[in-house]
C-alpha cells in the first residue's frame, strides 16, 4: 500500500532538501522563533493553498467533500482581500500547472458560485484576458487548458457558453487549412476544439448542447479526417515496403473525431471523465442550489485575424501506444475517447511539470485518482490477472496507461518538448515510487519495442536504446537477458542483434565491462571481449613488428614530456622518408603514428587526451587541412585506438570537430563511405556509428540555427547554410546507394560476414533505407526552420 | 518570470542554500567550498530573495557530489552529455594523492543545460550511486582539491557509515581505528586488509 502514501502539501520532496549534519553554525537557529502556537491554525490563505493544491490527490477523501470544504471557506471569507487574491491566483496557476485537477478546481468554483455569485465573475475576469494573451502568443497548450477549465464551468455560463469561442477558433482553422496543405496551426486548433467538447458535454449535458456539438463536429470532420501532408514524415514506424505501418491510421485528430462521434451516438456517456460537480444523493439540497445558481455571461474572447504558431514548431500528431495488439486491453483502445482524454491530461502534466520529475511521477502513479471511478482496475494488478476480470468491467491498468504516455513522448517525432533525459528521469522516479506496479509494465513495453525494433524509425530505435540502458543503470543493470538469448546467435547485421550489441556498449560506458559481464547470462559473455575490460588500450607501436614502431615510441615520449613541436618534426620527417620508400602516403603514415601517440599519451582520461590535443592542435590543424586522406586518418587512428570503447572515441572526435581539426563532412565520409567503420555496409548496423553521425549532424544544424536566428548579415549564415545543405546532399547520395544496393562495397565486402549469407544484401539495403529516412527528415525540418526564421526576420524588419 | 512568482510545486532547478548561507556566513566560514555535502540545507519553501547580482543567474557550471572515487571522467561524460554538450569537466582530486575524491565540476555551454541537468540528472544514479548536483558560479583554479584534513572532501572525514565507493569509513574515524588496529596488530590483522580493499 506504499503506493498510496501521500506527499505533504503538494511539495514532492526535492533531493536538494538535505538535512544539516553540522548545526553548530546554523544561522537560522539564531533567528527569532516565530513558530505558531499549536492551537493556532495556519492563516486562511495558507490553508486554502494547501487544500487546493492537494485536491483529489487522496483516494481516501471524497471529491464532493473536499470541493465543498474549500468552496465554503472561500465564500465565507471572500471579502478578506488576501484570501481572495491568493485564491484567484492559484486557480489560474493550477489550470496551467496541474491540468489533471482542472475539473476539480472548476467544481470548487461551481460550488462557490452557489454560495456567492461574484466569485465566478472574478474568476472569469482573471482567466479571459490571460486566454486572449495566450492566443496572441500562440501558446496553444495553455489556450487548451484555459478552455478546458471554462468548459467545466459551462453549466454556470449564460446562453451557449463556450461554444461560440470554439466556432470562432474553427473559422481560423478553416482559413489556414484552405490556404496551405502543410498548415499545422489549423490542425492544432481542431485538436483543441475536439478536446474541449467532451468537457462541455460532461459539465452541461442536454439536447441543446448535443446539437451544438454535432454542428461543430460536422465542420471539423473535413479537416480531422484528411491525413496531414506531414504525417508520413513523423510516423514512428518505418515499415519495409508493402507492409502497413501500425500507426498508418492514427492521426490524433482523426481518431478524436471518430471517438467523439461514437460518444455522440452513445448519448455522450464520457464514462472516464470525473464529474466532481455532481453531488451525491445525500447532498440533494446543495445540488439544487447549484442547479439554480446565478448564470454569468462569458466575456468575449478576442481571437486575432491571424494566429501564430508560437514558440514551438507545430507538427501533426500521431497517437502512439506500445501496448497495441494485446489479447486483453490493458490500455483504452484507439476507438475509445478515454484513450485521447487520459493521454491528453497525462501529456500536459508530464510536459508542464518538467521542473519537478518527482511530482510528475507521482501524478503518473496516481492517474486513477483523477478519472471517474471504475475507469481503471486496481493498481498493480498483474497483466495475467486481466483475463479474470468479469465482462463489462474495465481492464485498463493505470500503470500501463501512465507508461504508455511517457513512451509516446520518447517515440515522438521530430522531437518531444523536453530533452529526452527528462522522460528517462520520469520513468526512473515512477519506478522508484512504485516498483511493483511500474516495473512489470515497463518490462512489457520493452519487450514490445524490442520486437518492433526492425520496423521502428531508426532515430527512435536509437532513443529506445539510450533510454533502456540509462534506465537499467539506475536499477543495478538488471534485465532478463535470458529472454533474448536466441538472438545472440543472429548475425550482427540483424536489428535485434545490433540492438543487443549497442545496449551492452552503452551499459559499459555508464559502468565498466566487468560489472556488466556479471549481469549477463553465459551466451552473452563472448560479446564482451577481454579488450573491453582493459582501461587503457595497448599502444600498437610498442610492438616492434608494427611499422614505424621506433618512431611511435619516440613521438609518444616527446609528447609525454611536452616537448616543443620542432623536436617532433625530425621524427615525422623520418616517417615520411620511409613511407615514400615503400610508396605509401607519407602524411597518412605519419598521421597515424602521431594521432595514435596522442591517444595513448592521453589515455588516462578525457582530460589528459584533451590537454594533449590542445598542446598539439597547430600540428593537427595543419594535418587536417592538408588532405582528405589525412583527415580521415585522424579519425581512423582515434577510433582504432579506442575500438573497444567507441564512446570515448566519439567524445574525442566531438572535440576534434570543435577545434575544426576534422570537418563534419570528413566524419560522415569516414563513417558511411570509407568502410573504416565496418566493411560492406556493416557500419550502418552499428549503434555507435549512428550516434557519431547523428551528433555530428546535430552539431551542424545547431550551429546553423544559431547563426540564422542571430541574423548576422555578414554572410556567415549563408556559408553555414550552404555547408549544411552540402552535407545533407552528400549523405543523401551515399545512403541512397546503400539503400538501392548500388554501393560498390556492398557486392564485395572486405571480410565475408558470418552467418548473414544470402540475406546480407537485403539487410544492408534495409539499414540504408532506415538511415536515409532519418536524415531526410532532419534535412526537411531544418529547411522548414530556415523558412520560418527568414519569414520572422522579414516581418520584424 | 516575476521575482515573487511561485510555482504550485517546488522546482528542482533552484540552487541549494549553499551559496546563500555561505555569503551570509562569510566572515566566520573557514570551510572550503567543496564540503557542501555536509552542510547544505534548503530554506523552507520561501520565495528566494533575489540578490541584486546573483552569481548563479547565468551559471552554466554544476558541482556534482557523492561520486564514487572510482567513477571515471568518461562515465561522467556519458551521463551528463544527455543534457547538452559538455564544455569542460574537472574532477575533484585528493589534495595529496591527486586521485579522484568523489566530486567534480561539469561546465556546459548554456545556463539552460545546467538547469536541465539539475532537474533531470541530479538525484539519479551514476555508477550506481545517487549523485547530487548544485548550480555553481564557475570553476576557479584550486577548487578541484578536497579541503578535508586528509586531502579529500570534508564529508569524508567523519562519516561513520561504511561507503565502499568512497574509501570505506570516514578518514578520521578510520585512522583512529587504524591506530587501534596497530596496537592489536597480532590479534586483529584482518581488519586492516578490509580497509585496504577497493571496490
Amino acid at each position: 500500500m506504499a503506493d498510496y502514501d501521500r506527499r505533504g502539501g503538494g511539495g514532492g520532496g526535492g533531493y536538494n532538501n538535505r538535512k544539516r549534519r553540522v548545526r553548530d553554525d546554523d544561522e537560522y537557529d539564531r533567528r527569532p522563533q516565530r513558530r505558531p502556537r499549536y492551537n493556532e491554525p495556519p492563516p486562511l490563505p495558507v490553508r486554502i493553498r494547501k487544500q487546493l493544491l492537494t485536491l483529489a490527490e487522496s483516494p481516501l477523501r471524497r471529491w464532493h467533500e473536499e470541493v465543498q470544504s474549500i468552496a465554503h471557506i472561500v465564500a465565507d471569507n471572500y471579502d478578506g482581500s488576501e484570501l481572495k487574491e491568493s485564491f484567484l491566483d492559484l486557480v489560474g496557476l493550477m489550470v496551467l500547472e496541474q491540468p489533471l485537477k482542472i475539473p476539480f478546481v472548476a467544481a470548487v468554483v461551481l460550488v462557490a458560485n452557489s454560495l456567492k455569485g461574484e466569485i465566478v465573475n472574478d474568476v472569469l475576469a482573471r482567466i479571459i484576458p490571460r486566454t486572449e494573451d495566450k492566443i496572441k502568443q500562440g501558446e496553444w497548450r495553455d489556450v487548451k487548458l484555459y478552455l478546458k477549465f471554462l468548459a467545466c464551468l459551462q453549466s454556470c455560463l449564460e446562453g451557449d457558453g463556450l461554444f461560440p469561442v470554439l466556432e470562432e477558433l474553427f473559422n481560423r482553422a478553416v482559413e489556414l487549412q484552405t490556404s496551405s496543405s502543410e498548415d499545422t496551426i489549423g490542425t492544432e486548433l481542431v485538436k483543441i476544439i475536439l478536446l474541449t467538447i467532451p468537457y462541455i458535454m460532461a459539465a452541461a449535458p442536454g439536447p441543446e448542447a448535443q446539437q451544438k456539438a454535432a454542428d461543430l463536429m460536422d465542420k471539423t470532420e473535413v479537416i480531422a479526417s484528411e491525413p496531414h501532408a506531414l504525417q508520413v514524415l513523423i510516423d514512428p514506424f518505418h515499415t519495409p515496403d508493402g507492409e502497413d505501418s501500425p500507426t498508418a491510421n492514427s492521426s490524433l485528430i482523426g481518431l478524436l473525431q471518430k471517438q467523439l462521434q461514437n460518444e455522440a451516438t452513445n448519448g455522450w456517456e464520457l464514462s472516464c471523465l470525473p464529474r466532481p460537480w455532481k453531488m451525491p444523493l445525500e447532498e440533494v439540497e446543495l445540488q439544487e442550489k447549484m442547479d439554480n445558481a446565478q448564470k454569468h455571461a462569458l466575456p468575449v474572447i478576442a481571437i486575432p485575424e491571424t494566429v501564430v504558431a508560437g514558440p514551438r514548431p507545430l507538427f501533426p500528431e500521431i497517437y502512439f501506444s506500445v501496448y497495441v495488439n494485446q489479447e486483453i486491453e490493458s490500455v483504452p483502445s484507439v476507438t475509445n475517447i478515454a484513450a485521447s482524454l487520459i493521454r491528453d491530461g497525462l501529456l500536459d502534466t508530464i510536459n508542464l511539470l518538467d521542473f519537478n520529475r518527482n511530482v510528475t511521477a507521482r501524478y503518473l502513479i496516481d492517474v486513477d485518482c483523477y478519472f471517474a471511478d471504475g475507469t481503471f482496475i486496481k493498481r498493480a494488478t498483474p497483466f495475467d490477472r486481466l483475463r479474470d476480470i468479469d465482462g463489462g468491467r474495465s481492464t485498463w491498468k493505470p500503470e500501463d496507461v501512465a507508461v504508455d504516455a511517457v513512451f509516446s513522448q520518447l517515440f515522438q517525432l521530430p522531437t518531444p518538448e523536453h530533452k529526452l533525459v527528462y522522460y528517462h528521469s520520469v520513468l526512473t522516479e515512477a519506478c522508484k515510487i512504485a516498483p511493483a506496479a511500474i516495473a512489470p509494465s515497463l518490462g512489457r513495453a520493452i519487450r514490445q519495442s524490442y520486437q518492433n525494433i526492425h520496423r521502428t524509425d531508426l532515430e527512435l530505435g536509437h532513443r529506445f536504446l539510450d533510454w533502456f540502458t540509462h534506465h537499467l543503470s539506475n536499477f543495478g543493470f538488471m534485465w532478463k537477458w535470458t529472454e533474448w538469448v536466441d538472438d545472440v546467435e543472429l548475425p550482427d547485421l540483424q536489428p535485434c542483434k545490433a540492438f543487443i550489441i549497442g545496449a551492452l556498449d552503452k551499459e559499459i560506458r555508464l559502468s565498466f565491462a566487468q560489472r556488466i559481464k556479471g549481469t549477463l547470462p553465459e551466451p552473452y559473455q563472448r560479446l564482451i571481449g577481454p579488450e573491453k575490460e582493459q582501461d587503457t588500450p595497448a599502444f600498437k607501436f610498442k610492438d616492434a613488428h608494427t611499422p614505424f614502431s621506433a618512431e611511435g615510441i619516440e613521438l609518444a615520449a616527446l609528447l609525454r614530456r611536452k616537448a616543443p613541436d620542432e623536436e617532433m618534426q625530425p621524427v615525422i620527417d623520418r616517417i615520411h622518408a620511409a613511407a615514400l620508400e615503400h610508396s605509401i602516403d607519407p602524411l597518412v603514415s605519419s598521421t597515424d603514428v602521431f594521432m595514435t601517440a596522442v591517444c595513448w599519451v592521453g589515455s588516462k582520461s578525457l582530460s589528459h587526451v584533451l590537454a594533449c590535443i590542445e598542446r598539439t592542435k597547430d600540428r593537427l590543424l595543419d594535418i587536417g587541412a592538408a588532405s582528405e586522406a589525412a583527415r580521415l586518418q585522424i579519425i581512423t587512428s582515434v577510433v582504432t585506438y579506442w575500438s573497444a570503447h567507441p564512446g570515448t572515441a566519439i567524445s574525442i572526435i566531438e572535440k576534434l570537430l570543435n577545434y575544426s581539426i576534422v570537418t563534419p563532412g570528413a566524419v560522415i565520409d569516414w563513417a558511411l563511405v570509407s568502410g573504416k567503420a565496418g566493411s560492406g555496409g556493416e557500419a550502418l548496423s552499428k549503434a555507435w556509428v549512428f550516434e557519431l553521425v547523428f551528433s555530428t549532424v546535430v552539431k551542424v544544424t545547431t550551429r546553423v540555427r544559431q547563426v540564422a536566428t542571430s541574423g548576422a548579415a555578414d554572410g556567415t549564415a549563408e556559408a553555414e547554410v550552404t555547408a549544411m545543405r552540402e552535407l545533407f546532399k552528400s549523405m543523401e547520395d551515399t545512403l541512397v546507394s546503400w539503400a538501392q544496393g548500388t554501393k560498390d562495397q556492398m557486392m564485395d565486402p572486405a571480410e565475408p560476414m558470418d552467418g548473414a549469407g544470402g540475406n546480407r544484401e537485403e539487410l544492408v539495403q534495409r539499414w540504408g533505407l532506415r538511415w536515409l529516412r532519418v536524415f531526410r527528415r532532419r534535412s526537411a525540418i531544418e529547411e522548414a526552420y530556415l523558412l520560418t526564421a527568414t519569414a520572422n526576420q522579414q516581418q520584424s524588419a | 518570470m516575476r521575482p515573487d512568482f511561485r510555482n504550485t510545486v517546488e522546482r528542482l532547478d533552484r540552487p541549494s542554500a549553499y551559496y546563500q548561507s555561505r555569503n551570509k556566513n562569510r566572515r566566520r566560514n573557514d570551510r572550503g567550498r567543496d564540503d557542501r555535502d555536509g552542510d547544505a540545507e534548503m530554506k523552507e519553501d520561501k520565495p528566494e530573495e533575489q540578490a541584486p547580482e546573483d552569481p548563479l543567474a547565468h551559471a552554466a557550471t554544476l558541482y556534482v557530489g557523492n561520486l564514487s572515487f572510482y567513477t571515471t571522467e568518461e562515465q561522467v561524460y556519458e551521463l551528463f552529455s544527455k543534457c547538452g554538450e559538455i564544455k569542460r569537466l574537472i574532477m575533484g582530486l585528493d589534495r595529496f594523492n591527486k586521485t579522484p575524491c568523489g566530486f567534480c565540476f561539469v561546465e556546459y555551454y548554456t545556463h539552460q543545460d545546467a538547469l536541465d541537468c539539475m532537474k533531470y540528472i541530479g538525484g539519479t544514479k551514476l555508477d550506481e550511486r545517487v549523485i547530487r548536483t548544485d548550480l555553481d558560479p564557475g570553476f576557479e583554479e584550486g577548487r578541484q582539491y578536497g579541503r578535508g584534513k586528509s586531502g579529500g572532501q570534508v564529508r569524508d572525514e567523519y562519516r561513520d557509515d561504511f561507503d565502499e565507493g568512497r574509501g570505506g569509513l570516514g578518514r578520521a574515524i578510520q585512522s583512529e581505528r587504524m591506530r587501534e588496529v596497530d596496537r592489536h596488530r597480532d590479534r586483529d590483522q584482518q581488519m586492516e586488509d578490509d580497509y585496504g580493499r577497493l571496490r
